[in-house]
């Protein structure tokens, strides 16, 4: 029995979607016009979306009907025009394309670097620096029921010997980017085990790195053969049969033109 | 031997390709059910969202856009059906302009499917600018920072809202993100001031540089990559796309990890060779 007819919309997308991976996969072929279209298409679809959605959401919802709602509701009050402050800075970052007034943007520019640096610094401080030391240190035996005790468990992040092992390796990634001393003696050894530990964390991001890109070609692969099922009208087989064809006839032409 | 290896060094790269393809086709066609285990980072979010009692206040945030959706959609989607089951009223927002209408899809789409109500059981605030600065402002006044929702209904006096004036009153939130905007930014400028619990899920790229912010406490969970999001669906014992995609994963490991090794014995077999050259 045939299943539900998809809305024209989901049919199309998924046609368009299909089509659209297909061409951007036909670079692990050759460079070539297929690719270019899609590639093309993805950063003027992105622009064009991102233009459309922050003249919407920046523009009118927070700076236009507010600005217009508070003044037909009490033009006197001052507070009225207060969002106009930011509206002017912000039109104030445009004098860039204008020479003769460009010096205009650095006042803008100025409230935008003060301001960030001022939220932001405290905050990356703690953040970053204090919470992170302060798990650095943590305490190698711990008072428990039975006295003191040390944990011995790898698997626990917060045990003793992985405290210790924390320690070595902050202490020896460190050292390791210190240029001042040379590292010679006990110095090259802490270097050494610096690297060592550098090559560890590069393996692990590498390795989940890895993982990642392999997740994402999981989820097209996983779209096209839904998109191959009858219910999208064979989308992903029809259109990579055709993308085929049209990689063989632009290599056939391609190879004309070199061989004139 | 030499010729062989020589041979293997200099393969076309489009039959590897050709390879992994395989890899990843064959196990989606015909999966082979490999088992799923879940790490206690990943429990650790299941466990406390499993234990915040009903119409508590679970902020979601979509920091991705569609470029990561293979992996953090799954997620999106097990944790929200999670919510929903649980009968959590769920603030959604994003941080990625680019990622609004992707994640007002999947929110509508599990919302629909969980029969749960917008603006009385969630709602989607959507993109708003500044980043850090806006989660100050929803930090201080939710109301002024988002004044209406992505449909632009007013946020004031929704029954999803109610009670809830700022970030104070967010009982848990989620970041899953794809970089920055996401979850360290949450943990910054949100929850080291506001004093919320959160956790984030995040794409296999930026997990290994989240787990110094795991072990501290910074964040209570992490949902890394695909793996996360699978482990997750086994845990609300509902398979979903991530579980089906982990038999191909595990393939393409297997295959990446011969193939590393072939390559290192070929090079060494040639490593004489080109000291004689040389």
């Amino acid at each position: 029995m045939p299943g539900p007819v998809l809305p024209t919309e989901t049919l199309l997308g998924a046609w368009v979607a299909a089509g659209l991976t297909l061409f951007i996969y036909s670079f692990l072929y050759k460079d070539n016009p297929l690719f270019k279209l899609g590639e093309h298409l993805y950063v003027g679809i992105s622009v064009g979306y991102s233009v459309v959605l922050a003249w919407h959401t920046v523009f009118l919802r927070l700076l236009w009907e507010p600005v217009k709602k508070d003044i037909i509701e009490n033009p006197a009050a001052l507070g009225s025009y207060v969002l106009l402050i930011p509206a002017v800075l912000g039109l104030l970052m445009w004098a860039r394309f204008i020479p003769k007034i460009a010096w205009l943007s650095r006042l803008a520019f100025a409230f935008v670097v003060g301001f960030g640096s001022g939220v932001a610094i405290p905050r990356a401080v703690s953040s970053y620096i204090l919470k992170q030391i302060e798990d650095t240190v943590n305490p190698l035996v711990i008072r428990g029921a039975d006295g003191l005790s040390m944990g011995f468990n790898l698997a626990s992040p917060q045990s003793g010997v992985n405290t210790i092992v924390l320690v070595i390796g902050v202490v020896s990634v460190l050292f390791y980017f210190f240029f001042s001393v040379e590292h010679t003696g006990p110095g090259r050894v802490t270097a050494r085990t610096g690297i060592y530990f550098l090559m560890i964390a590069f393996g692990a991001a590498f390795g989940y790195t890895v993982m990642s890109r392999m997740s994402l070609l999981i989820g097209r692969f996983s779209d096209l053969i839904k998109y191959a099922s009858a219910e999208y009208g064979y989308a992903a087989l029809v259109l990579l049969a055709l993308t085929v064809l049209a990689l063989a006839a632009w290599e056939m032409a391609s190879r004309g033109r070199h061989a004139v | 031997m030499k010729d062989f290896a020589r041979r293997m060094i200099g393969i076309d790269r489009r039959i590897i390709f050709l390879l992994i393809a395989a890899a990843v086709l064959l196990p989606l066609l015909r999966p082979f059910g490999l088992p799923i285990k879940i790490s206690p980072e990943v429990r650790a979010v299941y466990d406390y969202i499993e234990a915040l009692p009903e119409r508590s206040v679970f902020l979601l945030s979509f920091d991705f856009d569609p470029s990561s959706k293979p992996e953090l959609e799954p997620q999106a989607v097990a944790l929200l059906r999670h919510a929903f089951r649980k009968n959590l009223r769920v603030i959604g927002m994003t941080h990625w302009l680019t990622g609004t209408g992707l994640a007002d899809d999947i929110f509508s789409r599990v919302a629909a499917e969980m029969g749960r109500e917008r603006g009385k059981d969630y709602v989607f605030l959507g993109w708003s600018p500044g980043a850090g600065s806006l989660v100050i402002a929803m930090g201080q006044d939710l109301y002024k920072a988002f004044p209406s929702d992505y449909q632009k209904t007013p946020t004031q006096g929704m029954p999803v809202l109610e009670g809830v004036k700022s970030l104070r009153d967010v009982n848990y939130m989620v970041s899953l993100a794809a970089g920055n905007p996401g979850i360290e930014m949450w943990y910054v400028f949100g929850k080291d001031k506001y004093r919320f619990e959160m956790a984030g899920g995040s794409t296999g790229v930026i997990a290994p540089g989240l787990y110094p912010f795991l072990r501290s406490g910074q964040i209570n969970g992490l949902i890394g990559g695909l793996q996360g999001a699978a482990e997750y669906e086994t845990l609300i014992k509902r398979k979903g796309t991530a579980t089906a995609g982990m038999d191909a994963q595990s393939a393409t490991h297997f295959v990446i990890i011969v193939l590393v090794f072939l390559c290192n014995v070929f090079y060494f077999v040639l490593r004489g060779e080109e000291g004689k050259s040389n």
